[in-house]
């Protein structure tokens, strides 16, 4: 018995491992890359183990940033775009979830159909009427251009934890309100604790979307100080003259890190979801 | 009860349409702005140049004698060193001219036309722009950019270096659309030490396609993998050059259909690089690709695993700290009926945007970016050969220049022999024209169409895109 | 709870309350989505370069698409192939591994994270250069298919007829964020469903039927609508790897309609591209709300 459950362990860890090579190859591939000089980088390029080992110069170009801004002033944008963007986006989308599940209001399944929409239009026909009403607002090239399309929170987002919400019983709203809970106090006593797992997911995906948002805020922002990181990576980049690539890759690498340790972080969280044991299953 | 949900629900409805009816205000300010009618319509042109250039909006032209301070956005596209240097040069220039700030836009190449298209379409694009070849027509016919011919007249900006059809480039429906700040010339540019291998000399000038055809061949066999690393397809400039040395043109004179007569020259050029290709001394479209991730400075040419590629002049100087032996070659000829086909290409454009409160002010500074021994100590030609003869001859006389970089010089008296006219600006759609090239020449590549049928093919795609964005 | 609740019975207490938790969204909603799609229908009907004055030109770009336009059947047929292929793979794949992850073992947390990875670094420029090494002319996918004597004349990324199996690879490939999302949802599933079942002595084949499939129905659910929306807007793969070629046999609907929108400056005839494609995703989104009755499970 216990060897069958010594072989079963050997077998999956072989597998996930194999898997997980495969997965973390790309990561891997640039962090060598970020280790080789400009100049041999795509030589035999696959390689992982660099032939000239360059680290310093590619960490040291990258650090110092592009266009006399220095790359730790990108990073404290990012940060700050992220996790005020995060923050807003998970807190509302969840008063948004809570109330097309939970509330029985006119019009929630024509707004519900509204959240669903904003999904299908490409962004890409969006941006343009998007930077005429930022405009008006003069909020073109302030950090506010960056959080605001997030802030108010997402359709993704909704979605997500409608779908978590009509999971629960509502036995437990109706022993809450029993107890005297409000509505809030049913939301956030009650239910927050059970969706835990959903809310850590949403954290996770919001914030490193918001990381590593390219499109819009490239139209929205000019000012090179106000940039975030993959704006300012895109910067490196000219299909038609010398490009720095050394730079490019050590910067994309420290720009990740935070965004693994996030994860890392927050995974732990989704291990031990809620037992609704006790509860009606 | 009932009653007071309808009000609630009323003004929330009347909340959602007078936010929809100020972005229909939004929608329609660009259909007014031209017109200069609807208040919405000015006042967003007024705010874009205001915003573009803060303290001194309010100032306007009067600014500059009142010595107060003015702001100019300057946007363009590069590489990381470029950004850096570009800045330094900005400071320079306000250090000379302390009443002149700039507020920089360094861009990535990738977006950097979306990002402007998006700023014109809402009045609000940067003072000084650098320019494309490709857009340039696009937006001066829809009159985004300043004319500069009467700073150009009155000596504002000087243009007495550079060459009048080069110079008229940016010359759309009669309007000076923006300064040519540098030209590039096609060429040829070739690995001696590979060539060598195969006992080979270089290409002399005036060789034709047929030596051209030939050496690849003995390269071939004696071993090298790439003989030749050239994409035809990539876009219609090596045809172009084709099409003229045949005595053609590429473009009609209204620039509303395809310029030459007899689809057998696009199919002869497709034909000898499918035979080329089927041959092994031209890569596919599919190893082509490859090639292309490898990125400029590791290209087979480079590393000696190719021998010839097609590009501009100033190849060499870009892959200089990879491989400081490259030459570049004059393109093969025709033989003796040649008809010149070479043609100055405008490398890049400085424009002004014609929302822009301060056009004398950023017409100095451009004057001073092209012509000024300062601005061009630092930016030692990176953006490409300068246009001016006043840059070149400095350069030159500067001794500060690389041997690549007196190549790329040395290479405009070269080529000069075998230049022709210089075409007319690229009509607008061209990115589309080039991508239906692409289509038609790829499909002949992959065997999926003839020479021939792909030939017809182009000719009807771009005459219906150039028609419908040239009517 | 199905969708349709009864009629004339809401209570104004609860309209207000609902609007009152809403009221964020629906600011943020009007403001960066009514009022801007608003704005791009308006386009959709006019003739708008970007830089000109939109004029009004009724249908005719609508017309243009469904008469004129080979490249937008061409799109099409590319983004539902992409569709097709895409969403079960990768739901099944994503399902299957969180499944595994889902069990006692030690370093979970680490294979999480690197099944994560790809995820995050998604359309970056280091995984676009990296694909094309692998599935590339000369790559590595290519040799190890020569070793195994298959003789390929083009590569997996050149060849027209293949390209697009590269890019549905790499969708499936990109399973982290839907495997997130399964895990949290096989979190919540009570553990005593699992006792009570294992007490009755269920094989491990009929509790995943009979539990815990009935269980993740929901997310199930989630994730097909999900990949099915984002499906049809796949753009970052096929520009960032192959950018539409060769021979536009990669070319999604929505790197078509960006290229028509900034490279051609066809802004008005883009933004009607965009509303058939908000249709048509808009009748699968319909279709499946309308099935979830049949299959999905949801409490109370």
């Amino acid at each position: 018995m216990k060897r069958k459950k010594q072989i079963q362990a050997i077998t999956f860890h072989t597998g996930a491992c194999a898997l997980g090579f495969l997965m973390i190859y790309p990561l891997l591939w640039l962090l060598a890359s970020s280790f080789k000089s400009n100049d041999t980088m795509f030589q035999d390029a696959y390689s992982l183990i660099p032939k000239v080992w360059d680290a310093v110069t590619n960490y040291r170009s990258g650090l110092e940033g592009v266009g006399g801004v220095s790359f730790g002033t990108f990073f404290v944008n990012t940060v700050v775009v992220t996790v005020v963007g995060t923050a807003g986006c998970v807190m509302i989308s969840l008063l948004a979830a809570y109330a097309f599940t939970r509330i029985k209001f006119w019009g929630s399944d024509f707004l519900f159909g509204c959240v669903m929409m904003t999904m299908m239009i490409p962004p890409q026909v969006m941006v343009v009427p998007q930077y005429i009403i930022l405009k008006k607002l003069g909020l073109i090239d302030t950090r506010i251009a960056l959080i605001l399309p997030w802030f108010f929170g997402g359709a993704f987002f909704i979605f997500l934890m409608v779908q978590f919400f009509r999971g629960i019983p509502k036995e437990l709203d109706e022993a809450a309100m029993i107890d005297g809970c409000g509505k809030a106090g049913i939301l956030f006593r009650v239910l927050v604790p059970v969706v835990k797992p959903a809310l850590v997911t949403a954290s996770i995906f919001a914030f490193y979307w918001i990381w590593q948002d390219f499109f819009q805020p490239l139209i929205f922002m000019s000012t090179t100080k106000k940039f975030t990181i993959s704006l300012a990576l895109n910067m490196y980049l000219d299909p038609n003259s010398y490009n720095n690539y050394g730079g490019l890759f050590a910067m994309s690498v420290i720009s990740l890190l935070p965004v693994i340790i996030f994860f890392i972080i927050f995974q732990k969280y989704l291990v031990n979801g809620i037992a609704m044991d006790g509860i009606k299953g | 009860m009932k009653k007071k949900t309808l009000a609630l629900l009323l003004s929330m409805g009347m909340a959602v349409s007078s936010l929809a009816g100020c972005g229909g205000g939004g929608g329609s300010s660009t259909d007014t702005t031209a017109a200069g009618g609807g208040a919405d319509a000015t006042t967003a042109a007024q705010a874009g140049g205001g915003e573009s250039t803060t303290a001194a909006a309010a100032g306007g032209e009067s600014a500059a004698a009142a010595g107060e301070k003015i702001t100019l956005k300057f946007t363009w596209w590069g590489s990381q060193s470029r950004h850096d240097y570009t800045q330094k040069i900005l400071d320079a220039y306000t250090a000379e001219h302390p009443e002149i700030t700039f507020e920089a836009v360094p861009a990535g190449w990738d977006g950097y036309f979306d990002k402007l298209s998006t700023e014109a379409a809402s009045g609000s694009m940067p003072d000084i722009v650098q320019m494309d070849y490709l857009y340039i027509s696009t937006y001066a016919k829809n009159n985004s950019l300043a004319d500069l011919q009467g700073y150009m007249d009155d000596g504002t900006i000087d243009v007495s270096g550079i060459d009048e059809a080069l110079l008229n480039s940016a010359k759309v429906n009669g309007k000076m659309a923006g300064l040519v700040l540098s030209t590039s010339l096609m060429t040829f540019p070739y690995n001696p030490e590979v060539l060598a291998k195969a006992s080979l000399e270089a290409p002399k000038e005036g060789w034709t396609w047929e030596d051209f055809t030939a050496m690849c061949q003995q390269l071939k066999d004696a071993g090298v993998a790439d003989a030749a690393v050239i994409d035809p397809a990539i876009d219609t400039n090596l045809f172009n050059y084709w099409v003229r040395q045949h005595g053609d043109k590429l473009f009609s004179d209204d620039q509303k259909s395809i310029g030459y007569q007899d689809d057998k020259l696009m199919a002869d050029f497709i034909q000898m690089f499918k035979e080329a290709m089927d041959k092994d001394l031209v890569p596919t479209p599919d190893e082509m690709a490859q090639i292309q991730t490898l990125g400029l400075e590791a290209g087979p040419v480079v590393t000696g695993d190719g021998a010839f590629t097609q590009n501009w002049n100033n190849y060499s100087t870009l892959v200089s700290a990879a491989n400081d032996k490259i030459k570049m070659a004059t393109p093969p000829t025709i033989g003796a009926e040649d008809q010149k086909g070479l043609w100055m290409k405008p490398g890049m454009f400085l424009s002004i945007a014609e929302t822009s409160p301060h056009k004398k002010e950023a017409a100095e500074f451009i004057n001073w970016f092209l012509n000024s021994e300062t601005a061009n100590d630092i930016m030692m030609a990176e953006r490409g050969t300068p246009s001016s003869s006043i840059a070149r001859d400095y350069l030159t006389g500067s001794g500060k220049m690389a041997s690549q970089q007196e190549d790329m010089f040395a290479y405009v008296d070269l080529a000069a022999k075998m230049a022709g006219e210089t075409p007319a600006p690229d009509p607008t759609g061209m990115s589309e024209v080039n991508k239906a090239f692409a289509d038609a020449c790829n499909a002949a590549f992959y065997e999926q169409m003839s020479p021939e049928e792909a030939a017809a093919s182009f000719r009807k795609k771009a005459d219906e895109i150039l028609s419908r964005n040239n009517g | 709870m199905t969708a349709k609740t009864k009629k004339h019975h809401y209570k104004r207490k609860d309209n207000i309350a609902g609007y009152l938790f809403l009221s964020p969204w629906i600011f943020g909603f009007m403001l960066m989505w009514l009022v801007p799609a608003a704005i791009s229908i308006y386009y959709s009907f006019t003739d708008f370069n970007l830089l000109n004055v939109p004029s009004i030109i009724g249908l005719s770009n609508y017309k243009r698409i469904f008469t004129q336009d080979d490249t937008f059947l061409q799109a099409l047929k590319v983004t539902f192939t992409y569709v097709l292929f895409l969403v079960p793979l990768r739901l099944a794949f994503a399902l299957f591994v969180a499944m595994l992850l889902n069990q006692e073992h030690k370093g979970l947390g680490l294979y999480r994270t690197l099944y994560y990875v790809p995820s995050i670094i998604g359309g970056s420029i280091a995984v676009s250069i990296v694909w094309k090494q692998l599935f590339g002319n000369k790559g590595v996918v290519m040799s190890l298919l020569e070793l195994f004597g298959i003789q390929q004349k083009m590569s997996l990324l050149g060849n027209p007829k293949t390209a697009l199996l590269v890019i549905v690879i790499m969708g499936v490939w990109q399973f982290g964020s839907s495997m997130l999302i399964f895990l949290s949802a096989l979190k919540q599933i009570p553990y005593s469903l699992y006792e009570s079942a294992m007490v009755d002595g269920g094989k491990p084949w009929q509790i995943f039927t009979k539990i815990t499939l009935p269980m993740l129905t929901p997310t199930i659910f989630f994730n097909l609508i999900l990949q099915i929306i984002n499906g049809f807007r796949v753009f970052t793969e096929s520009y960032v790897i192959t950018d539409g070629g060769p021979l536009d046999s990669t070319l999604s609907y929505v790197l078509y309609l960006y290229r028509r929108a900034f490279t051609y400056f066809d802004m008005g005839y883009s933004c009607a591209l965009a509303w058939v494609l908000v249709a048509i995703i808009a009748v699968f989104t319909v279709i499946l709300f309308k099935t979830q009755n049949n299959w999905v499970h949801y409490e109370s």
